[in-house]
């Protein structure tokens, strides 16, 4: 059995509230939350409250398996549907019937597999590989991600039709950082918790002080990061150490300021944004406020910059002998010579002189 | 005058919930408004019998109006319900497959809307 919901933050007193309310429904659900926050403890408590509970309980991590395993895993195969499969097997869809299927990290689910799960959610039935029956499935639907979808829907990499069929129940689970209320209570319950595992083994309260350090830590690795670290702390018994090693990492790790070096999936800063901001300012500097900036006209910038060293590289390799170049470049002499003028590709001043 | 209807108005954006709740106190209805499903369905919940109507917008956080209105259609299968949906949101098959009495699409004239609720009120 799952651990129960645990915090006293508004976000997951209404959360309770809602598997309170929505867990009899079998309603399609998705849970949208940092890696490591406790979707799946959501997942599990809406199971245990539901009606489904004692049924199957079954989970895929969609981003782990590649398209065609993970098509196999969801919808099973028949014996001979492909290569190598000697015995048919049953998919996740009917191992879960009757209970609940978690699809972790549906994000990271191909589009084609998006389009056979939509067909399933809408009609009910699925077939496995090489099967020329269709089963019905009666399986709750809870897929799990840290994904924005609708950010995905927009960059096409997500099925908006599959979003709401999805979303008729929506949870957020918000970042630790965020809640820092609900972490005295997760270090009570899981102490408590380590200790039983332990044999009942004693286990010291953490002291004010570092209780405070524990507190005002930003837990990029959410929950999931403060149960390796009571566990650390637990074992190893010197949590002042342990808490202040972790203050010291996160400190090296951030830019200087006490923040995070990068929340998760939000873009790190680095040699590939310094390219960006000198390729945005190759043109207009103002292009992105006054409108003229367009992904196409970013794109050719940056091929023409590539192209542009390219070629200078060749030209300078080969003493500007312009046919040699374009035999290394694999690119006709014209062509060559086109690039040149059109990329204004100079040659350096001393041996344009010589070649004049 | 006799006792006025009860009207549950759920959506999220909150100029469209003001703008409906107001135009339908102005019409002498009984108006309660939620900005969202779990909301709109502790209502739900703690008027019983009492309401004469719901007015749910489809996309809503929490728990979306097509749940709203498959939990209210199973609980008080008479009870009318209208589904209002936004401009490029793509739910209406779920509205129809939820049962809502009525889908109507943004944007829509007020009083269209009234006089479909009243109609829906009256049958």
């Amino acid at each position: 059995m799952g651990p129960p919901i645990i915090g006293v933050s508004d976000n997951i007193r209404r959360i309770r509230e809602l598997v309170d309310h929505v867990a009899n429904t079998g309603f399609n659900t998705v849970i949208f939350g940092e890696s490591g926050v406790g979707k799946e403890v959501i997942a599990q408590s809406l199971y245990q409250k539901s009606p489904r509970c004692g049924k199957p309980f079954v989970k895929i991590n969609c981003a782990a398996l590649p398209e065609g395993l993970l098509e196999s895993e969801l919808f099973g195969y028949e014996r001979g549907a492909f290569t190598g499969a000697e015995q048919k097997r049953k998919g996740k869809f009917q191992l879960a019937h009757g209970g609940v299927l978690l699809l972790d990290e549906i994000g990271d689910m191909s589009l084609f597999l998006q389009a056979k799960l939509l067909h399933v959610l809408q009609s009910g039935e699925f077939a496995p590989l090489g099967s020329e029956k269709d089963f019905k499935t009666d399986t709750w639907v809870i897929a799990a991600t840290n994904h924005d979808l609708k950010q995905d829907i927009m960059e096409g990499k997500f099925r908006e039709d599959l979003y709401y069929r999805l979303n008729i129940i929506t949870i957020y689970l918000t970042p630790l950082r965020e809640r820092p209320e609900d972490i005295p209570p997760l270090i009570d319950y899981y102490l408590q918790e380590y200790s039983l595992q332990l044999g009942g083994a004693h286990v010291q309260q953490p002291t004010p002080a570092v209780l405070e350090k524990l507190v005002h830590y930003q837990w990029p690795g959410n929950v999931r990061e403060l149960q390796n670290v009571l566990k650390r702390m637990m074992v190893l018994g010197d949590c002042e150490k342990i808490i202040d090693e972790l203050l010291d990492d996160h400190r090296t790790n951030s830019d200087g300021h006490g923040k995070p070096r990068s929340t998760p999936g939000a873009p790190r800063q680095g040699a590939g944004s310094d390219a960006l901001h000198s390729l945005l300012e190759m043109g207009d500097k103002d292009s992105i406020d006054n409108g003229s900036f367009s992904l196409k006209e970013a794109k050719k910038k940056a091929i023409d910059q590539i192209e542009k060293e390219i070629i200078g590289y060749v030209l300078a390799k080969t003493d500007w002998n312009r046919s040699k170049a374009a035999r290394i470049l694999k690119v006709s002499y014209k062509t060559l010579l086109n690039k040149i003028a059109e990329l204004n590709i100079n040659p350096p001043t001393h041996k344009s002189d010589f070649m004049q | 005058m006799s006792t006025p209807y009860k009207v549950l108005i759920i959506d999220d954006t909150e100029e469209v919930l003001s703008a409906l709740c107001k135009y339908f106190e102005q019409k002498g209805y009984d108006v309660l408004c939620a900005a969202n499903g779990l909301d709109g369905l502790k209502m739900i919940e703690d008027e019983k019998e009492g309401l004469d109507l719901i007015i749910t917008d489809l996309v809503l956080p929490n728990i979306s109006g097509v749940a709203v209105i498959s939990i209210v259609k199973k609980k008080f299968p008479k009870l009318p319900v209208i589904a209002i949906t936004g401009w490029g949101e793509h739910p209406e098959a779920l509205a129809k497959e939820a049962k809502a009495d009525l889908v109507m699409e943004k944007p829509f004239k007020l009083p269209e809307l009234e006089q479909a609720a009243k109609a829906l009120l009256t049958k």
